[in-house]
């Protein structure tokens, strides 16, 4: 499945486990779809309804990212090719969950037409955002270069290639994972 | 030097002088009904322009909304 092997006890649970979760993904979808109101927390502006979704999909790609570079070190000289089973599992993953991630964004705009958009302290509170995830990127920058500098054993099944590029996006899923948990942390506190 | 915040009257003139609801001034104002909840329970500061804007809409001057003083 998305986390796990692709066998256990004797069942496949790869491509079926895989279209066992798609399903019930779509049936999230469905369902959130016809209940929107009761999925969020009440009072909650179309601003904050977007950013808990994106907290939801943003943490699914993050748990996809952190299984593939898992996978890495294991391939080998494989690891080294752009089409690797651990890379072309990791990109359809990441493609399903991009796609069902504007599916929900697009049936929650359509659901709150006439929100307003351009509110001022929604715009706030994501500039703030932005700010936060930068300063964690940047903090993660200076760790990678240390532990790069002081332990590079650690490091070294990683040291390919690819391996640090397929890296560095992950610096970028990383600082979006910050920005949309400060943004619906920000939103909550703001009511308290 | 001692630490200042803008406090506001917002809820009280909303209620008093003109019985509107949060929703009806928040799109008065152009926001979302979420920020006059955010403003009138004094967790966020609104700008210049949107302070104007509720003064407006509440018939009031600027300086009987808000008020700068001590924490």
């Amino acid at each position: 499945m998305f986390l796990g092997p692709d066998g256990w006890l004797g069942i496949d649970i790869g491509p079926v486990g895989a279209a066992v979760l798609y399903a019930a993904l779509w049936l999230f979808v469905i369902h959130l779809s016809k209940h929107s109101e009761a999925a969020f927390p009440p009072d909650a502006s179309l601003t904050e309804r977007q950013a808990w979704v994106a907290v939801a999909f943003v943490t699914l790609i993050t748990i996809h990212w952190l299984n593939f570079m898992a996978m890495l070190p294991s391939l080998g000289a494989a690891a080294d090719q752009i089409s690797n089973p651990a890379s072309r599992r990791f990109a359809i993953n990441f493609g399903m969950t991009i796609f069902a991630w504007i599916v929900v964004a697009g049936v929650i705009r359509s659901g709150n037409r006439e929100a307003v958009e351009a509110d001022e302290r929604d715009l706030r509170i994501q500039h703030a955002a932005g700010r936060v995830g930068s300063g964690v990127m940047a903090v993660l920058i200076i760790g990678l270069i240390s532990g790069l500098a002081t332990q590079p054993e650690v490091f070294s099944p990683w040291l390919r290639p690819l391996s640090v590029a397929n890296g560095l996006v992950g610096l970028l899923i990383v600082k979006t994972l910050t920005e949309t948990v400060y943004t619906v942390v920000r939103f909550r506190r703001g009511y308290a | 030097m001692s630490e200042l915040t803008v406090r506001n009257e917002i809820r009280r003139l909303r209620q008093e002088k003109s019985t509107m609801t949060q929703a009806e001034l928040a799109r008065i104002c152009g926001v979302t009904r979420q920020t006059i909840i955010a403003l009138e329970a004094e967790k966020y500061s609104p700008s210049l322009e949107l302070a104007f804007r509720l003064a407006r809409a509440l018939g009031c001057n600027l300086e009987e909304v808000f008020r700068f003083e001590e924490k």
